[in-house]
């Protein structure tokens, strides 16, 4: 499978992967120039924290092995795939429980700010043929896609 | 090897997927009583008619096809263990060469008045149950619900949702009592007021008498209250469904007692979920499917496989009502000696109870995005000091590590 490595060192916090992530699952059409950063439709599905010295860890999902979202799921909503071994989401599906949320040990997953009625979770950018814009748009390098 | 499973929910549907994994080959059997796989963490969704039963189930198109696992909906009435055999309803005989009983559990209708005999008070556990309490609700205006727990509050929201008027009788001064504190619980309280529905806390249902028709139309609280209503969904606790195991010399108390491998007392035969009476919680049940199925098919641990139920953690649940999030963990009550610590403004209640660094508990409502860190700093008991933050502050940031493959580890 494939997964997203993290040099946190690398990262300077710049939060180009959270607006191409927001860019790349926005609803409306149009360019990064006019995503609204303000509006709670548009989340990302990746963070960028600060530990307690000021430096930056980049909070990607692992699509895990043995993933905990996908353990705690009751409506069957999240699956791991065996094939290409990602973690997918059917929003469809989804039950609302946020049992996920509750579940990550990294605290990757949160429901979606407007409705609650669906989780936010990285998809790996499916819709772009499975080439995450966040690493396409990390300038540093401190994000990368690996054959795992 | 012949696999035999009975049971269809968290546990059992977990199982029989893992076992196909290890062993393709395999037969698995599934004996379950309902046809319909479903998940009931959605039942309020179905009385609510925002699903149908279909619609409930957890399980992929074609599942049972797909894994070759045979199906039977039957009643297991008994097993013999020394002839390797369940006995079903229909008195066909299933052998098997490991056994997992995943049965889950059954409403306990309290022995008060005539609730047991009453054919219009209902448990809320099962599809069956559901649909039971969908047909008759079509003929009702009042329901009464025994039980603001989360299966009460269930059938409350599913059926307010109905147009039918609900009042909850609760025996604890506040609603959710085992999840929520008095802050958390008003919250929804008020949401479910707001949407019509009445409470009576801190009072019990007294008595309950059936009129000629075979139906309780009224019940009387301890306060001296009466409360007329067509029909009853009681949300009182449910207890392991065992009954089937007598003479079977599988060892069985308040649930079936299995060891970390869910192996029960007799060789051969394990159980996982509910029936277990280890957790009621829906990640636990998978869990231990998951590791009885991994031991039934003789795995070895090795690493990234665990055959042990080792993460038992299950003071856990997340509540989602009328668009209200809360997540609770571990204790809810502080202890002389605890420290308390909340933060709170017009959207979000966080609550967090510390000792010597400790998180014991703590409870956040409104907003639960990224909280999954707290789960497992509670139940790896983590000192969260030192870090530079405040408390709500913390994120996997602060315990950031990397392994091999990319993984992410706790560093702490």
């Amino acid at each position: 499978m494939r997964r997203i490595i993290v040099e946190y060192e690398k990262c300077d916090g710049c939060k180009n992967c959270s607006v191409a992530c927001m860019q790349a699952h926005r609803k409306s059409a149009g360019t990064v120039y006019d995503l609204d950063l303000t509006s709670p439709e548009n989340e990302s599905r990746n963070f960028i924290y600060q530990a307690g010295d000021g430096t930056y860890r980049p909070i990607f999902c692992r699509h895990c092995d043995e993933p905990e979202c996908v353990m705690s799921c009751m409506s069957g909503a999240l699956k791991k795939d065996a094939a290409s071994g990602l973690v997918t989401y059917d929003e469809k599906r989804c039950g609302s429980c946020f049992m996920c949320v509750m579940n990550c040990p990294f605290g990757v997953l949160k429901p979606d700010r407007t409705t609650r009625t669906k989780v936010i979770k990285c998809d790996f950018c499916a819709q772009d043929g499975g080439e995450p814009n966040c690493v396409k748009s990390c300038p540093k390098g401190a994000i990368h896609v690996e054959e795992v | 090897m012949m696999h035999v499973i009975i049971g269809g929910g968290a546990a059992g549907i977990t199982a029989a997927r893992e076992i196909r994994g290890w062993q393709p080959d395999a037969q698995i059997v599934m004996i379950c009583s309902d046809e319909q796989v479903h998940s009931r963490c959605m039942l309020h969704k179905y009385l609510s008619h925002e699903r149908t039963a279909e619609e409930l189930d957890f399980t992929e198109k074609g599942f049972f096809e797909k894994n070759q696992i045979v199906q039977i909906c039957d009643r297991v009435v008994s097993v013999d263990t020394a002839d390797k055999e369940v006995c079903l309803a229909s008195d066909r005989k299933i052998a098997y060469d490991r056994l997992l009983i995943a049965t889950g559990a059954e409403s306990v209708i309290p022995p008060v008045g005539d609730l047991r005999k009453a054919e219009n008070v209902f448990g809320l556990r099962h599809l069956s149950d559901a649909q039971k309490i969908d047909k008759m609700a079509e003929d009702a205006e009042e329901i009464l619900v025994i039980g603001a727990g989360l299966v009460g509050l269930d059938a409350a929201y599913g059926l307010q949702e109905r147009g039918k008027k609900v009042t909850v009788v609760e025996m604890a001064p506040r609603i959710l009592p085992v999840q929520l504190d008095e802050h958390g619980a008003t919250a929804y309280q008020e949401l479910f007021e707001r949407a019509g529905v009445s409470f009576r806390l801190w009072c019990s249902v007294q008595n309950a008498v059936c009129g000629a028709d075979n139906r309780i139309h009224s019940v009387e609280l301890d306060s001296g209250e009466t409360i007329s209503c067509d029909m009853i969904v009681v949300a009182a606790g449910v207890r392991p469904s065992v009954g089937f195991l007598e003479g079977s010399g599988i060892k069985a108390e308040r649930g079936i007692e299995v060891n970390s491998r869910m192996e029960t007392s007799v060789k051969d035969v394990y159980a996982a979920g509910d029936v277990t009476g280890l957790s009621g919680i829906w990640p636990n049940a998978m869990k231990q499917g998951k590791m009885a199925a991994r031991n039934m098919c003789g795995v070895k641990p090795m690493p990234g496989v665990d055959t042990e139920y080792a993460d038992t953690f299950a003071d856990k649940n997340t509540i989602n009502f009328f668009g209200l999030v809360t997540l609770c963990l571990g204790a809810l009550q502080p202890e002389e000696g605890d420290e308390v610590q909340v933060q709170e403004d017009m959207h979000i209640y966080r609550r967090a109870i510390l000792r010597d660094g400790k998180v014991r508990g703590i409870l956040l409502q409104g907003d639960i995005s990224n909280s999954g860190i707290w789960q497992y700093i509670i139940k790896n008991q983590i000192d969260v000091r030192g870090k530079g933050k405040k408390l709500f502050q913390l994120t996997f940031a602060d315990y950031f590590g990397t392994g091999e493959r990319g993984k992410y580890v706790w560093n702490v």
